[in-house]
């Protein structure tokens, strides 16, 4: 990394030197081929001053036209012919020209070779600021169960426990332990989508059958917070998106639902979907903690948790919204959220584009 | 409110992961400590309006509201209750801001449960022999050379009539020194005493709090005759001063 970063500067220093070099080439040049244009003329008017000698001396005009052919004689006066005047402006003309060219490509090349030089430095600079941030989080993520594990399994070597309390401490090691794997998938899921090493086979997907098995799977674990999942999409609702992705992202969303609604004791996850123009939107309304209007594009950001204190069985990665996200980018689709403020509840939207017609 | 005579022993707990909350909570009762849990910073400063406790276990990560913000809010409050932050960020840097913003002491997550409890029974500890060393009106109240500090108060009148507040650490470092005038007491009593153990990276941090006490205190604070200095063993507290 350290040698990459080495050859990089010291590329983009030799760059610059070559393209001051260049810069001087071509001032240089251009100089030269002036002068020696300059030079030309004055050889000229050295011959119109011996012609116009020898003419002053009763020399044939005629002779002296043969000695020197680009002079003409009018009379008894010499000049240089237009003939050769035309040629000599051409000449300084193509030679200005060819340098212009021939330089400020050179320059131009130069120019390019240091932005792309210049652009990988500070990528990979915003990389490195990048990663060391993403590691100090997530280490940070991971320290917090790692210290309930910790603390549980002390307090199980430390004391006389009876079994009710003992499985209570069991019950929570275990449910530790699921947060960190559900944290190490996350973070190798959010990884990947960075890397976009995720291929999406976007095909017509029924969204009202996907949504059901969804929320088919989560209907238990909400019903124990007292929480009721309603879903009203109308059959036969076609969506172009990856089925893989769009279990993620509707599984994700209703995980953080119920999360927000746990808190307040209670209440309602809503879907609805309704086709407007191009697009499907999928309406998804809780009745839970909310967050403040201003914080509803932070949500989508990595390790953003806004929920104060959070319920008995909310655990957030932080990253689970951000892979909706990109998901739905790489999809085609988006994803928004809102809500009138804390406590007010909330609604996330994703939009995927429609199908042009039912499966194939 | 609670009876006057319980608080000490009872401790806020203010972490918003519901499993350590629970596990630290089940460990300080069964250690036989009132425990109240509350999981944002400002629900615990809403709650020390009202209520009062014998220690602070405060997380840092807190939402919205800090925990080195809670702590700096309460200290600026005039509240001196101790607390012990934990936190996920273990570095050095996060260590000193932790104190400087008041706090006692500093675990990082993840823990050892016994020296969590060592910790928090050596704060309240040093907190009960502070209570108890300043408990008679005569042991509140310390007069020498003009100057009058009210231990119970953390506030003192200087020879100069300048009102002064003084820190929770400064009390107690005057108190340690105030309860063996004219003895040798060492800079590690000192720590010990104050701080506990291995919070602080030296003993250098004493005689920085020794150099704000004579600028209070002392007439001439570069020629000390209260607050002096005996080289390589730490300090000696003079009531009637060195002639």
């Amino acid at each position: 990394m350290k040698a990459t970063r080495v050859f990089q500067i010291t590329a983009l220093a030799m760059v610059l030197v070559a393209a001051v070099q260049a810069g001087y080439w071509l001032y240089d040049q251009r100089s030269s081929a002036m002068e020696k244009v300059r030079d030309v003329r004055t050889l000229y008017t050295q011959q119109i001053t011996a012609a116009q000698a020898l003419l002053d001396s009763g020399a044939p005009p005629d002779q002296v036209r043969t000695m020197m052919p680009g002079i003409v004689i009018n009379g008894k006066r010499a000049s240089l012919s237009p003939e050769v005047d035309q040629m000599l402006m051409s000449e300084e003309r193509r030679r200005i020209n060819q340098y212009a060219w021939e330089g400020g490509f050179f320059l131009l090349a130069l120019a390019v070779c240091n932005g792309v030089i210049f652009r990988a430095l500070r990528a990979e600079a915003r990389v490195r600021q990048e990663q060391d941030n993403f590691l100090a989080l997530v280490s940070h993520q991971f320290k917090t169960p790692l210290a309930s594990l910790q603390l549980s399994l002390e307090t199980m070597a430390m004391r006389s426990l009876s079994p009710e309390q003992s499985r209570t401490l069991i019950d929570r090691m275990l449910s530790d332990l699921a947060r960190m794997e559900a944290m190490v998938t996350q973070i190798l899921e959010s990884n990947r989508l960075e890397r976009g090493r995720i291929d999406l086979k976007v095909e017509p997907i029924e969204l009202g059958g996907a949504v059901g098995r969804v929320v088919a799977h989560m209907e238990e674990r909400a019903a124990k917070e007292k929480i009721t999942i309603a879903a009203d999409i109308a059959r036969g609702m076609y969506v172009m998106a990856d089925p893989l992705a769009l279990d993620v992202v509707v599984r994700n969303l209703l995980e953080n639902a119920v999360a927000a609604v746990t808190p307040v004791g209670g209440g309602t996850i809503s879907l609805t979907a309704r086709q407007v123009n191009t697009e499907v939107e999928l309406s998804v309304r809780d009745t839970g903690v909310g967050f403040r209007p201003a914080d509803g594009a932070r949500l989508f950001e990595k390790f953003t948790r806004l929920h104060p204190g959070g319920g008995s069985s909310y655990f957030g990665t932080g990253l689970g919204l951000y892979i909706v996200r990109r998901l739905m980018q790489l999809a085609g689709g988006r994803v928004s959220a809102h809500s009138e403020g804390v406590g007010q509840g909330a609604q996330f939207v994703l939009a995927w584009p429609v199908a042009p017609a039912g499966p194939t | 409110m609670s009876a006057p005579t319980q608080f000490f022993n009872r401790i806020l707990v203010v972490e918003d992961d519901p499993h350590l909350a629970a596990g630290i909570v089940d460990n300080l009762r069964a250690e036989g400590y009132g425990v109240q849990a509350l999981t944002a910073g400002q629900q615990a400063l809403d709650w020390l309006s009202e209520e009062q406790c014998g220690l602070i276990v405060l997380d840092v990560m807190l939402p919205e509201l800090d925990g080195f913000t809670v702590c700096r809010t309460l200290r600026q409050r005039g509240d001196s209750t101790p607390v012990l932050f934990l936190t996920a960020r273990g570095d050095p840097a996060d260590r000193v801001t932790g104190l400087e913003a008041g706090g006692d002491d500093y675990m990082a997550k993840p823990f050892h449960l016994q020296e969590f409890l060592l910790r928090v029974r050596a704060i309240l500890r040093r907190w009960d022999w502070y209570r108890s060393a300043s408990a008679t009106p005569a042991s509140a109240i310390l007069h020498f050379a003009g100057n009058e500090v009210d231990f119970r108060a953390f506030r003192a009148r200087s020879w100069n009539g300048i009102s002064q507040e003084l820190t929770e650490k400064e009390a107690m470092i005057l108190k340690v020194l105030a309860e063996r005038p004219g003895e040798i007491v060492s800079r590690e009593d000192l720590l010990e005493k104050v701080w506990g153990y291995d919070v602080f990276p030296s003993t250098r941090t004493v005689d920085n709090f020794i150099l704000r006490l004579r600028k209070r205190f002392e007439r001439d604070p570069a020629n000390p005759k209260h607050f002096l200095t005996v080289w390589g063993v730490g300090y000696r507290f003079m009531i009637e001063g060195e002639s």
